[in-house]
This record gives structure tokens, C-alpha cells and sequence, in this order.
């Protein structure tokens, strides 16, 4: 009996209007994002060695190891394969930093700042799809399940044999669920074949493993809202009226609450504006460039000048120990400045997640994020691998410079960057990035049997007549 | 066999629809139920299909109580409504299949349901249409097949000729009439004296949630059932 419920279901929704609808929706959607993903990680991927290149013939082309420590080097963010799928925040997040003595690095140049038109509207990608389309479908499958079948009549007639509720609701969920699937999975396979033939896409093992991960939460996201139809459906008398209590829970779930929770937060928790955070750090740095020449003249009082390749060794030195020593309070003021701000920054930002995670779309976007690797906790483990490197360049620089520093001369032997310390970034393990989307997974599926269960037992009291 | 024993049904808002209603329809036997709007017809109907709970009182369905044992009591029972809608995408024979299925028959094949739904008077080309094509009248037909199909002993109409043209609801008494002779036990529920006279063994009156008169076909023969009728209308007015 399960299973001719199932059947009819399946055939009910496939002969439909509404599934010719979706499955076109779908496949023209889906295709098209995973299209748009594919060229805007190429680009991605283009400007990157592009930015390498260039950052490196800069480098060799500085006159002096002065004008490179100025200048710095240009850390690039590498993109992420899995963009083509979940964008992110790597659109709206800088892209490049400049590691040099002075300041502290910050990541520039997102994509949003090159063209803002990019800004105006985001980026079509496949999770946007799920977001925003796929779980609208999902309602628009559910919103009549159980009411349309009162309306129709076809409850009443189904129900005076002698089949038992729970087994027909249970049939018309998996039934409908299943149907609803098709016009999901097809285009979804068929973006992926497109991303393995497509050139410049190499995918790992890993990729793949976490490709299949993002599906799964895929799945999960949009069987809430199918189970939030079915429990609506099951609460309601009436088709009109299951659609606009839907519609409103979707609004609330997907735009509201989102938004709402980052705000609450924001006055719960406030933090200091950026422009307050890199004032504190100019200070500090106009502070101790103003140390500097008081510092050479103490050194100089109590060291004449002489005439000797001695004393100019000796002043070498003490040039390279002063600026390692400036450096080094630079850092460490801008370090603690910084930690006290990311503090603030992680408390705030933790409360704001915890918060939105109410609505499944939040979930969906910060698990499918940690996955792709394309979220804040990557973009963060970036910056702090380029904040590592700071130290790590500024003392080969700076002794580089003193080093090779030729007192009284204009002339400064050109710098050879063989030796120099290169960034280095790992990227997220797909443990740690599990273990970020657990919780979103755990929401996931307790939203799903809260509503299954909702609609479960709505559905066992529910008035046929 | 379709027993009602003192049936009472009192809303949450305390109205009370259905008021110690007793009854007993025996095999071969059809019971038309009359009355207006709100009279308790469509909440008895309801009762025997444990849709609603009683309040008071049996329902039983081959001796089977339907409020203790709801299931196991509609294999025994078959349900045409006033307006029979199934799944509109479907054919007619593939609705047909489904609730054949849920009534129990699974072995039924494409020639069979060509059979039943040509002698209940479909014609051919009926067959794989889509049923939101279908007039209401081919509707009902295909919705007593279905209750033929299951071949419960009991079938419960609720106002089943209500919309049809003359002709069609002509069929579809005749339809109930071969299904009475051929032993089952019918209560229709209906607003039509005229199709009530044709097709009752018995007619009941009913009147705010109570059996005001009940006569067999030999009682109510000879008289102006209409008059009847009218007469009790006014009476409780």
C-alpha cells in the first residue's frame, strides 16, 4: 500500500504543469550557474598568475632592499576550485595584501571593488540557486500535499479505504520528495560532467569528497522546506492559505532573519570601526618613526664619528638592530591592537552565526561555505597566514638591507630575492571543515524531523472532511 | 449490514448535528436519506466513516465497530461522494488502478478496468483520457466503478445524482439499483425525492440531527412523498 501511494504520488507530480515547470527551471538555472562558476574561477584563476608573475618582477626589478621593504610583496589569495560552486564570500573579501615593514597587512582588491556592478546584484552561483530558487520550488511542490487533496476530494475518497494515515502521509512525503528530486539531481549531474571536461578545472579526490558533502547539505536544506510544506499543508484547510503562511516563513527564513541576527548582534556586541583600528596603529607607527632619528643620536653621541671600516660596521649594526627593534614594537602594538579587535570581531561575528542559524538558509551558507572553502573562517586563516609572514619577511628584509647598506652612497646594490621567504598557506582540511559544518548538518536535520513530525501529527487529526 | 445505534455527534461549539440516531440497512437493501441542509445526511455519512468521532452511540459496519476498529471496518465499505473529483492528471483507468489498490484489489489488469468502466457505461475513447477532461457526469460513473471495483457489501452515496442532467442521474439510479439487487446495502444520502421514490427499499426523514420519519417502500408508495416531505419541513420550522 506504501508503496502505491508512493507511486500515485510520483506519477501525480511528474504529469504535472509544475514538474515540467521546475525540471526546465532547473536545468536552465542550474547549468547556467555552474557555467558562470566555471568562468569566473578561470578568470580568478588567470589573475592570480598574473598577479603572481608580476608581483615577482617587481620585486626583482626594486632598485634597493630599501624600495623592497617599502614596497613589500604582494601576497595573492590562490582561488578556491570549489568557488564554481559556492562563491562565497570570496567576491566581496580583498584578494591581495601587501606585506612590507611598515604597516599591517590587510587583504584588498576584491572583486566587488574592481567592478561594483558585480556588487549590484551577486553572483548567480549554485548555492544561490538552492538558496533562494530550490527551496521556493520545494514549497511550491508541498503547499497543496495534504490540503489540495482535501480540497480536490481526494482525501476523503482515498481515506474511506481502509488505509492507514500514517502510512499515507509517510507515502505522499517520500513520493513527492522523490519526485521532487528528479528535476534537481539531472541538471546537477549534468553540471558536474560539464566540470570535469571543462579545462583549467582540476578536482582532487578531496574536492570530489567535499562536492558530494555540499550535496548532501543541498538535500538537507531543501527537504526543510519540503517538510515546512507538508507541515503547513497539514495545518491548513485551505490551499490559498498554506501558500501565504509558506511564504511567509520562507521571507522570514531566507532574508529576515539573516539579516535581523547580524544586526542584533552588532548592538549587543559593537566593536570598533576599522577606521578607529587603523588609526590606533598609525599612532603608534608615527610614534616610533619618531623614536628613530632620538635613538641615532643617542647612538651617535656616544659613538663619534670615525673614518674607519670598523665604525661603519659597528653603525650597521646598530642600524639593523634598531630597525629589527622597531619592527619587531611595530608588530607587536599592531598584534595586540589586532587581537584585542579580532576578539571583539569573533565574539560578535559568533553570536551573529549562532543567532542566524535559526533560519536553515544560514545553515546552508555557512556550511556550504566551510566545505568550499570559500567562508569566513578561510578568508581568516588566510589573513593570518599572511600576518605569520609579515615577521618572517620584515627581519629577512630588514637584515638584508642593513647588510648590504652602503653608507654615504646614493647607489644600493640591487636586491636578490633567491633567498626570500615565501608565503605560505594550507588550506582547510576537509576534518576541520567537517567539523565547522556539524553544526549545520545537526540544525539541518532537526529542522527536517521537527517538521516531518509536525506534519505527522497534524496530519493524524486532521479533519478530512 | 449498516447499523446506527442511538448516534449522537455534538461539535466543540455545541451544536449538535447528530442527535440519537438509530437505523439498519440489511443486505440488498437501499436507505435514502432525506432532508435540508444541516439535517445530519452528510455527518452521518461521516460517522460511518470515521471521519468525525461520535459523541454518543455505535456505528457498525457488518457488525464491525467502526469507532474501536476503523480499518478493519472499511474493507467493508465503499464511498462515492456528491462530487467525485480523483487526480485530474491521471487517466481514468490509472485512477481506477490506484484505488482499486488501496481497496484492496491488485491483480486487475488494463482489460479489466476497460471492462468495468464499459459496462458502467464509459465509453472508449474514456478510458485514457485525463480525468480533469472528464464531464461530471462521467465523474460519478467512474466513481461508483471504483465502488464496484472494491466490491465492498456496503456503499455510502452522498448526494451522488446532485448536478447531473436528467439522463445521467437516470443512469446512475439504474447503476444503484443493480448494485442493491446484487445484495449490497446502500445508504444515499440525496435532496431528490423523485430518484429517492425510484430507488428506496426505505426513505428517512431527517431534521436538525434527527430521524423525523422513516417508511418502507411499501408504506411511502402510495403517498405524495412530497408532500411528506414538505409537511415535516413545516412542521419543525
Amino acid at each position: 500500500m506504501l508503496r502505491d501511494i508512493i507511486n500515485k504520488e510520483m506519477l501525480d507530480t511528474i504529469s504535472s504543469p509544475k514538474f515540467v515547470f521546475t525540471f526546465l527551471l532547473c536545468t536552465i538555472l542550474i547549468l547556467l550557474s555552474v557555467y558562470t562558476g566555471i568562468n569566473s574561477y578561470r578568470a580568478e584563476l588567470g589573475e592570480y598568475n598574473a598577479s603572481i608573475a608580476l608581483n615577482r618582477k617587481n620585486l626583482e626589478s626594486q632598485p634597493s632592499y630599501g624600495a623592497l621593504a617599502g614596497l613589500g610583496v604582494k601576497v595573492t589569495k590562490p582561488p578556491q576550485v570549489l568557488s564554481t560552486i559556492v562563491s562565497g564570500i570570496q567576491e566581496a573579501v580583498g584578494r591581495k595584501a601587501s606585506v612590507n615593514v611598515a604597516y599591517d597587512p590587510s587583504l584588498v582588491d576584491s572583486k566587488y571593488d574592481s567592478n561594483p556592478v558585480f556588487a549590484v546584484f551577486g553572483e548567480l552561483d549554485l548555492s544561490f540557486i538552492v538558496k533562494i530558487v530550490l527551496s521556493l520550488l520545494a514549497i511550491l511542490f508541498t503547499f497543496d500535499a495534504v490540503v489540495g487533496e482535501k480540497e480536490r476530494g481526494t482525501l476523503k475518497l482515498t481515506l474511506s479505504n481502509n488505509v492507514p494515515r500514517d502510512r499515507f502521509i509517510l507515502g505522499k512525503a517520500i513520493g513527492s520528495f522523490a519526485s521532487l528530486l528528479l528535476p534537481l539531481i539531472i541538471p546537477m549531474v549534468l553540471g558536474l560532467i560539464i566540470l570535469t571536461v571543462y579545462p583549467d578545472i582540476s578536482l582532487t579526490g578531496e574536492d570530489w569528497l567535499r562536492i558530494g558533502i555540499i550535496f548532501i547539505l543541498f538535500l538537507l536544506y531543501i527537504s526543510v522546506f519540503f517538510m515546512l510544506g507538508l507541515f503547513v499543508s497539514a495545518r491548513t484547510s485551505r490551499s490559498s492559505t498554506s501558500l501565504l503562511v509558506l511564504l511567509f516563513i520562507w521571507v522570514t527564513f531566507v532574508t529576515v532573519i539573516p539579516r535581523a541576527a547580524v544586526m542584533a548582534a552588532g548592538q549587543i556586541y559593537p566593536i570598533p570601526s576599522v577606521h578607529e583600528i587603523t588609526a590606533q596603529k598609525d599612532a603608534f607607527l608615527q610614534e616610533i618613526q619618531g623614536l628613530a632619528p632620538q635613538k641615532l643620536n643617542e647612538w651617535r653621541q656616544e659613538n663619534p664619528p670615525q673614518d674607519t671600516q670598523e665604525y661603519q660596521d659597528k653603525f650597521k649594526k646598530f642600524l639593523e638592530e634598531l630597525q629589527q627593534d622597531l619592527t619587531s614594537k611595530i608588530d607587536k602594538k599592531n598584534a595586540a591592537i589586532e587581537e584585542e579587535y579580532q576578539a571583539k570581531r569573533r565574539k560578535q561575528e559568533a553570536l551573529a552565526t549562532n543567532l542566524s542559524r535559526i533560519s536553515p538558509t544560514s545553515t546552508l551558507m555557512f556550511g556550504a561555505m566551510s566545505l568550499g572553502r570559500t567562508g569566513i573562517h578561510e578568508h581568516e586563516r588566510f589573513l593570518n597566514s599572511i600576518k605569520t609572514y609579515k615577521p618572517v619577511f620584515t627581519k629577512w628584509v630588514n637584515a638584508k638591507m642593513m647588510r648590504t647598506l652602503k653608507l654615504g652612497s646614493v647607489e644600493q646594490p640591487r636586491p636578490d630575492i633567491s633567498d626570500m621567504p615565501v608565503h605560505q598557506f594550507e588550506p582547510e582540511s576537509l576534518n576541520q571543515s567537517l567539523a565547522a559544518a556539524l553544526p549545520d548538518f545537526a540544525i539541518m536535520i532537526l529542522l527536517i524531523i521537527l517538521f516531518f513530525t509536525g506534519a505527522f501529527v497534524s496530519f493524524l487529526r486532521y479533519d478530512v472532511r | 449490514m449498516l447499523q446506527a445505534i442511538d448516534l449522537t455527534k455534538r461539535y466543540e461549539d455545541d451544536l449538535l448535528a447528530l442527535d440519537k440516531l438509530s437505523l439498519e440497512v440489511k443486505e440488498g437493501e437501499t436507505f435514502c436519506l432525506l432532508g435540508a441542509n444541516g439535517a445530519g445526511k452528510t455527518t452521518t455519512i461521516n460517522l460511518f466513516l470515521n471521519f468525525i468521532e461520535p459523541t454518543g452511540g455505535q456505528v457498525l459496519i457488518n457488525g464491525i465497530d467502526v469507532a474501536q476498529n476503523p480499518l478493519e471496518a472499511k474493507k467493508y465499505i465503499s464511498y462515492v461522494s456528491e462530487n467525485v473529483m480523483l487526480y485530474g492528471n491521471f487517466t481514468a483507468r490509472q485512477n481506477l488502478n490506484y484505488f482499486a489498490r488501496l481497496g484492496g484489489k491488485r491483480e486487475l489488469k488494463k482489460e479489466d478496468y476497460y471492462m468495468y468502466m464499459r459496462n458502467i457505461g464509459l465509453t472508449d475513447n474514456a478510458f485514457e483520457m485525463r480525468v480533469k477532461n472528464f464531464s461530471k457526469g462521467m465523474r460519478q460513473k467512474l466513481g461508483i466503478t471504483i465502488a464496484i471495483i472494491k466490491d465492498a457489501p456496503n456503499i455510502l452515496l452522498d448526494e451522488p445524482t446532485a448536478g447531473l442532467d436528467p439522463k445521467a442521474a437516470a443512469e446512475f439510479i439504474k447503476i444503484i439499483s443493480g448494485l442493491r439487487d446484487s445484495g449490497k446495502s446502500i445508504i444515499m444520502c440525496t435532496h431528490d425525492i423523485f430518484r429517492a421514490r425510484e430507488i428506496a427499499d426505505r426513505i428517512g426523514i431527517m431534521k436538525a440531527g434527527r430521524l423525523v420519519m422513516s417508511r418502507t417502500r411499501e408504506e411511502f408508495l402510495g403517498d405524495d412523498l412530497e408532500q411528506i416531505y414538505m409537511d415535516y419541513m413545516r412542521e419543525t420550522a
